[in-house]
């Protein structure tokens, strides 16, 4: 009976006393430790033209890390990335073909159909209960075909509109690549999402213990769903932005986001299992991962090594923070 | 007592988990032969002790002795090997293996490197016999037990590790009067054997009628022992709680007079688990659910909660049909129904979200504004609450699962109770739980009801029925059996009733007046 009764002088804490996450703390310190090596090899590491370009490469990453966040945070995964993003950037292309009001409306098109690939995801999901790494996969192949038809086998013609080429490669701010700006404006709205509103608690909630959160009258599977859309139309989003940043849209372009998204992801500190993780943690993950990329291919690495190099280095990270303190 | 030399002995044991003392200077003698209880609430250090005893938690300081010789366990295994088997109070076993498999599991017989079916089959055989279970088939999957038959499981599982120390906590909590009576049957038998026991349990009666030696946990420390019988139980339960205690049970309202039933159900059947069941549940009242465990008592409480589909018949709030879909539906606004699930640890709490997130989490939309949640409101609320049933915590931003269960379950309710519910369902509420807090539960419980709730109570423990109950519904195989009314509840007509004795009696029926 020592334990005093809590009155709320324990629960108003400053927010500084309750410890970072060490996970997040981790990434960040790689961050460090990979400029420092870097630059070794090359000054140009610390210039800030350096630091910039990779930050703008990293939003478009970011963006696509941002719905598949949401997805893991449920212990769900998105494996229709690389479709979603190349049907995004595909449809907004092909939107422009049809006149002013077409290129007016590419952008919010391209986004659409992302979410309508989601919203098939949720409903496979949430409704009918395929497991997420199914149906995404399903969903993926899909859309995939559905280009393919669309384009008949080739790239489309279709050049990026004026305005996406504005949001990838502009400057609204000087010195600050709009492409930066969207990022941060969507992981400040995913913030705001998940620590503010009820539906942020749902997904965490459901991610921790779907039962406990159903049995507490949360609509899990409108949550669920919502999260699925949310994820395909970001990543659609993402392709966008792609485009507008090769001025074209390309089959391929979204192959190389599927597992840089996971590993952006997981490598924050969000638990793959749901349930845990916060957004800070996957901004660094998408920078940690862009800064090795980019290293790697400083380093004029032959691609296969690159690849090994990539994936030892995952896994390496994974094991130093997947080491929670011990419960004994 | 201590004529023997002691097996085990604990000394100076402490261990902190961050600012919160588990254990301080805990000190215990364990004996070969004898049954040795453990008692005290929830939190009062009995769980964290018995850790330390089974390896699963390394101590800060202190030393154990085993005939003689220090010891230390790095892990279960080693405590194992040492000959200390502990049973915890959450269940161990694997749902989707079978019983053999699952009893065998930490050391399977092989034979050329694979494993041997024959003797594995063969051992459990041995163990259910020796855990008095022999009635279940050790090929049949755990998922297909019912909770107090998995638990049987789990004592056969230890027993096939032939233990010299066996630990049993809570073990009883989830079992049928019946399987206790075979459970006690074993351990008085073990202790023949020379076996040391260290039994834990919140039952009373159970300690009186099993234990040698028993020792009374306090804030982390022993603060008595004594042999069994010597002390009375209201003794006893000072020593644990350490203040005056006194009626456990809050006194019952004179009986109310008929009102509108809040809760009604008309010919409610589902599967072959429910078979028309008809009662209502008027405001003020607290209703029993009895009967032997798994008579549909939980299926009745979640087909009201929203939670099944394909259920027939009819649920009338206030006296109207309303169709509830899912438990969404159930809590909110126009129905107010609010479920104390049986588990509180998978379906009541996201165990490692904060207790502040679990609090709010059935409120939320309630706490929003355009999905937005007012922190401000949000805070008045959780205090309200925390104050309300003195929740005792070290913070709002600690995960739930590091409080007691006892604390746990305290949120589990006020997380409902910020929802202002009109009709409650209790399922089991004070299983695993100290006497303490249930007597605290008890009287929310009426305070509540006296407020205008409706409330619906299953509880496995016959005291509580008789003691919270203004009417309790004894079920069977599905079916409201037999209803009884004020004096009516007794130990005995309850039993009776469970076990169908009374079954073609004339008071027997579905139907009632409230």
């Amino acid at each position: 009976m020592s334990e005093t009764t809590l009155g709320g002088i324990a629960g108003r804490m400053p927010k500084f006393i309750r410890r970072a996450d060490p996970a997040v703390v981790t990434a960040f310190a790689c961050i460090v430790v990979l400029l420092l090596v870097g630059s070794l090899y090359s000054r140009s590491f610390l210039s800030p033209e350096y630091l910039l370009q990779q930050l703008k490469v990293a939003s478009f990453l970011g963006v696509i890390a941002t719905g598949m966040m949401l997805v893991i945070l449920l212990g769900q995964i998105d494996l229709s990335v690389p479709w979603s993003v190349a049907t995004g950037a595909m449809m907004a292309c092909a939107a422009a073909a049809y006149g002013p009001v077409g290129v007016a409306l590419a952008i919010p098109f391209g986004i659409l159909c992302g979410v309508a690939i989601g919203i098939v995801n949720g409903i496979g999901v949430a409704y009918l209960r395929i497991p997420s790494m199914i149906i995404t996969l399903a969903t993926n192949a899909v859309a995939q075909g559905l280009m393919v038809v669309y384009t008949g086998g080739f790239s489309p013609q279709d050049a990026a509109t004026a305005a996406m080429r504005y949001l990838a490669t502009g400057f609204t701010i000087p010195g600050v690549p709009n492409a930066v700006i969207i990022w941060a404006l969507i992981g400040a709205a995913m913030v705001f999402v998940l620590t503010r509103t009820s539906f942020g608690r749902a997904v965490y909630g459901i991610g921790n213990r779907e039962r406990a959160a159903y049995l507490s009258g949360i609509d899990t599977r409108r949550v669920v769903m919502i999260a699925f859309a949310v994820s395909g139309g970001l990543s659609a989003f993402g392709g966008v932005l792609l485009a507008g940043y090769a001025s074209k849209a390309a089959q391929s372009m979204g192959d190389a986001y599927l597992l840089p998204s996971i590993a952006a992801v997981v490598l924050g500190g969000t638990s793959i299992l749901g349930g845990r993780g916060s957004y800070l943690g996957t901004v660094a993950g998408v920078i940690l991962i862009t800064l090795l990329q980019s290293i790697l291919s400083v380093m004029q690495m032959p691609e296969a090594g690159r690849q090994i190099i990539y994936g030892v280095v995952i896994v390496v990270m994974l094991l130093l923070y997947g080491r929670a303190p011990a419960s004994r | 007592m201590d004529g023997a030399a002691p097996l085990f002995r604990m000394e100076g044991i402490s261990k902190r988990y961050g600012g919160v003392r588990a254990l301080e200077k805990a000190d215990l003698t364990v004996t070969a032969g004898s049954i040795h209880a453990i008692l005290g609430e929830n939190g009062a250090g009995k769980s964290t002790l018995i850790k330390v005893m089974a390896g699963v938690v390394a101590p800060d300081e202190g030393n154990m002795t085993l005939e003689g010789r220090d010891v230390t366990f790095a892990s279960p295994a080693a405590a194992n090997h040492a000959g200390i088997v502990c049973i915890f109070q959450e269940l161990s076993l694997i749902p989707e293996l079978s019983v053999a498999d699952n009893i065998v599991i930490s050391d399977p017989p092989k034979r050329f490197g694979m494993i041997d079916r024959k003797a594995q089959r063969r051992i459990a055989e041995e163990a259910l016999a020796r855990a008095g279970a022999s009635d279940i088939h050790p090929l049949a999957l755990v998922k297909d037990l019912p909770l107090s038959r998995r638990q049987m499981v789990e004592i056969a599982k230890a027993l096939a590790r032939k233990p010299r120390i066996l630990i049993l906590d809570e073990a009883t909590s989830a079992l049928t009067a019946a399987d206790v009576a075979k459970i006690f049957g074993v351990l008085k038998r073990l202790r023949e054997q020379g076996l040391a026991l260290l039994y834990i349990s919140h039952r009373m009666n159970e300690i009186a009628e099993l234990a040698d030696q028993c020792t009374v946990f306090r804030n982390g420390r022993n603060v008595a022992s004594y042999a069994a019988g010597s002390k009375t139980d209201n003794e006893v339960v000072e020593l644990m709680i350490g203040r005056e205690y006194s009626h456990i049970f809050p006194p019952k309202p004179a009986r109310p007079q008929a009102g509108t039933p809040v809760l009604e159900a008309r010919d409610l059947s589902w599967s072959d688990r429910l078979d028309k069941i008809s009662l209502s549940v008027a405001a003020g009242e607290v209703v029993g659910l009895g009967g032997l465990d798994g008579q549909g008592q939980r299926e009745l409480l979640l087909a009201f909660f929203g939670v099944l589909r394909g259920l027939s018949g009819q649920i009338l709030v206030d006296g109207k049909p309303v169709s509830i879909a899912s438990p969404s539906t159930a809590s909110d606004d126009r129905v107010g129904m609010a479920l104390i699930p049986e588990d509180r640890k998978t379906e009541g709490l996201m165990l490692p979200m904060t207790v502040r997130e679990n609090l709010s989490f059935a409120a939320l939309d309630r706490l929003s504004k355009a999905g937005v949640i007012d922190r401000g409101a949000e805070q008045r609320l959780i205090d309200d609450m925390v104050g309300l049933l003195a929740i005792k915590t070290a913070g709002l931003d600690i995960p739930v699962g590091a409080l007691s269960g006892g604390n746990q379950q305290k949120v589990v309710i006020a997380k409902w109770l910020m929802r202002q519910p009109r009709i409650i369902l209790l399922n089991d509420p004070t299983r695993g739980i100290d006497v303490g807090t249930k007597q605290e539960l008890y009287q929310l419980m009426r305070k509540l009801a006296d407020a205008g709730a409706a409330i619906l109570f299953y509880s496995t423990d016959y005291d509580e029925l008789i003691g919270c109950c203004d009417r309790v519904l004894v079920l069977y195989d599905g079916a409201v059996k037999r209803e009884l009314i004020g004096a009516e509840i007794t130990e005995r007509a309850l039993i009776a009733s469970a076990l169908n004795i009374h079954g073609d009696d004339a008071r027997a029926g579905q139907g009632e007046s409230a």
